[in-house]
């Protein structure tokens, strides 16, 4: 427990090695955008940074179901540490995104439907954590941090319609999307490769998250006994 | 501030926060391990 596992350490070693793969390929190797020209580099770490904060959400709203079910904290240990990750994924889509903004639409930030429900995205997880470092019990905390990720992981499909169902200055999903990507084969490359680097970045984050609540939740229950006995 | 600059700034901020959460977060593994480290030393010396 006091130590990293193998397999996190593992995936810490890929993530490093894969993104700065990535980063060279992105950064170096592929041609500027027809359109923008160099600038568009912005999107080999805004996009990658997006899909993988809604996986990290992705793993809060299963792990906060199955913590309702099962009232195990082992389930929320993980939706908490992933939440925390998520959010930090997050922040670094909305930096990119307004500096990536600002020399293409000419400004840092506009209430878009996309920027505002990332926004709203952010700051439902920052209050999440916020609840979660607020509540004494631990088992109520756990009880209304679920509920909260459950509802706020509504935004994700939300966000990701925002830019059909409104006219919006960001443009639609060029990834996601029916019929295929729209981006140049060369493109996809350094985006697959530093969206993997990414995930298993999270991997490991997440494991070692995890590990820091097994270590606080093992140095509660001995507070707990030594209490008991004292 | 030309396309480099901003390719620059959006990079490095990504670059900021994934290494100060990486190394925030190994910070609070040493300090929650030397916690219970103790507790278990302190346990073990009641027993």
């Amino acid at each position: 427990m006091l130590r990293p596992s193998l397999t996190a350490r593992a995936f810490g070693a890929a993530a490093g090695l894969l993104l700065a793969v990535g980063l060279y390929l992105g950064l170096v190797m592929v041609p500027p955008d027809a359109v923008q020209g160099d600038v568009q580099r912005i999107m080999y770490l805004h996009v990658p940074s997006i899909v993988t904060a809604y996986l990290a959400f992705s793993v809060v709203f299963c792990t906060s179901i199955l913590y309702l079910w099962k009232r195990d904290l082992r389930f929320d240990a993980v939706a908490v540490a992933s939440a925390e990750i998520g959010v930090i994924f997050t922040g670094i889509t909305l930096a990119t995104g307004t500096i990536w903004g600002k020399p293409t639409w000419g400004v840092w930030w506009t209430w878009d439907a996309r920027l505002t429900l990332t926004a709203i995205l952010f700051t439902i997880y920052v209050g999440y954590l916020m609840l979660r470092s607020f509540a004494e019990d631990p088992q109520a905390g756990a009880r209304y941090g679920a509920v909260l990720a459950i509802i706020g992981f509504l935004d994700i499909p939300l966000n990701h319609f925002a830019v059909y169902w409104w006219r919006t200055l960001h443009q639609p999903s060029s990834i996601l999307r029916a019929g295929g990507p729209s981006v140049a084969p060369a493109m996809l490359v350094p985006l697959a490769v530093n969206f993997v680097g990414l995930v298993l970045l999270y991997s490991y984050l997440l494991l070692e998250r995890v590990r820091l609540e097994r270590i606080r939740h093992r140095s509660a229950e001995l507070r707990l006994k030594r209490g008991r006995r004292g | 501030m030309g396309s480099w600059g901003f390719i620059g700034l959006a990079y490095g901020v990504g670059l900021v926060a994934l290494l100060g959460y990486f190394l925030r977060l190994k910070g609070r593994l040493r300090d929650a391990g030397e916690e219970l480290t103790g507790l278990e030393r302190d346990g073990g010396r009641r027993t």
